[in-house]
């Protein structure tokens, strides 16, 4: 099967979850890789925004705060430190069984970590872990007969500056706590040293292209999806959105 | 004493690692207003809120709850959580302040 390929660079956090929303809500199978500028976070659908997010170290540090359509738990988005990945097919091109279909999806971003020589392996519901450590996480919802999932690919990792801007329950955070979640979490910085982004980038789509046994075209979005997208994005800003739980 | 009205708040934390919260107001032993929330997984998305409005007027017992979480739930897939979380969040539930009018 043809999927179409996305490399879509910074956008900021509105846009980039609209134009994930609009590839959702048209369909064409895709594969797009995104970067986030200014650094952001996106929360869970579920979750409070007022629970999860010091709002105003958010705002002070220039951070925006993003709702997304996909369950799931708060994410920092960091403009230096990760590569997000949303892909987009068919329900009927992975199993019906949720959990299945993560684990296709998510075995694809472990094999292309194996390209670069981690020893990734998907664990849990939608994490993919290198020597036990988490180095990605990811969502995914369905409408309209499509599937979309998200979700992160670490570079490098700055625990302080995550849990200043999120409530982690407690006002301050103690080093030995920020060393706990350090060793937690990985990253490719962390694994293999500074690599050159586009060797990364290739071994991702190496990866999906391989485990799926799908071919690449690259190309962009069309005038339907930017359409959607514009609408999406004033959703994505609205309090009415973000702060309705 | 069983609370009646006011402001309940439950939080519990599920096998596998989830984290289901719930913020329950009661006026004379009903639900007035429920909004649960967390890090799950839950297909639609949206029934989220059906189920919120569902549960609004129903008498804070396990009963009625459970009926109206199985009538809603029947489509929906959850993943990350069970149905029987949300039982057991709402009656871990207890008042966050004894201003109760």
């Amino acid at each position: 099967m043809q999927f179409r390929l996305i490399i879509d660079g910074y956008r900021n956090a509105f846009e980039n979850m609209a134009l994930d929303e609009a590839m959702l809500l048209n369909g064409i199978p895709t594969l797009r890789l995104y970067k986030w500028r200014p650094s952001a976070i996106s929360i869970g659908y579920f979750q409070s925004i007022e629970e999860e997010v010091n709002l105003e170290e958010c705002k002070k540090q220039g951070v925006d705060v993003v709702r997304r359509i996909t369950g799931g738990g708060a994410v920092y988005h960091d403009e230096n430190g990760e590569i997000t990945y949303s892909f987009v097919c068919p329900e009927n091109f992975l199993p019906k069984n949720i959990l299945e279909s993560y684990k296709i999806i998510c075995s694809s971003l472990a094999n292309a970590l194996k390209i670069l020589g981690l020893k990734a392996k998907h664990a849990g519901i939608n994490d993919i872990i290198v020597n036990g450590r988490k180095i990605s996480g990811s969502a995914q919802t369905r409408k309209k007969g499509s599937i979309l999932q998200h979700g992160t690919l670490l570079l490098s990792v700055d625990v302080k500056k995550m849990f200043s801007l999120l409530r982690v329950g407690k006002e301050k955070i103690s080093d030995k706590e920020i060393k706990a979640v350090e060793d937690r979490v990985t990253s490719v910085e962390r694994e293999l040293g500074k690599i050159n982004e586009e060797e990364i980038i290739n071994a991702m789509i190496k990866g999906f292209k391989k485990t799926m046994k799908i071919e690449f075209c690259e190309g962009k979005f069309d005038k339907k999806e930017l359409k959607m997208a514009e609408k999406l994005r004033r959703k994505y800003e609205s309090k009415e959105w973000n702060f309705k739980r | 004493m069983k609370v009646k009205n006011g402001i309940l708040r439950g939080s519990l934390k599920v096998k596998g690692g989830k984290l289901i919260k719930c913020m329950i107001k009661l006026k004379e032993g009903k639900i007035k207003e429920i909004k649960i929330s967390g890090d799950f997984f839950m297909h639609p998305e949206e029934k989220i809120e059906g189920l919120e409005k569902a549960l609004k007027g129903v008498e804070f017992e396990k009963e009625s709850i459970e009926e109206k979480l199985n009538e809603i739930l029947r489509d929906v897939e959850l993943v990350g959580i069970d149905k029987e979380d949300f039982i057991n969040v709402i009656f871990s539930a207890s008042p966050v302040n004894s201003n109760f009018s």
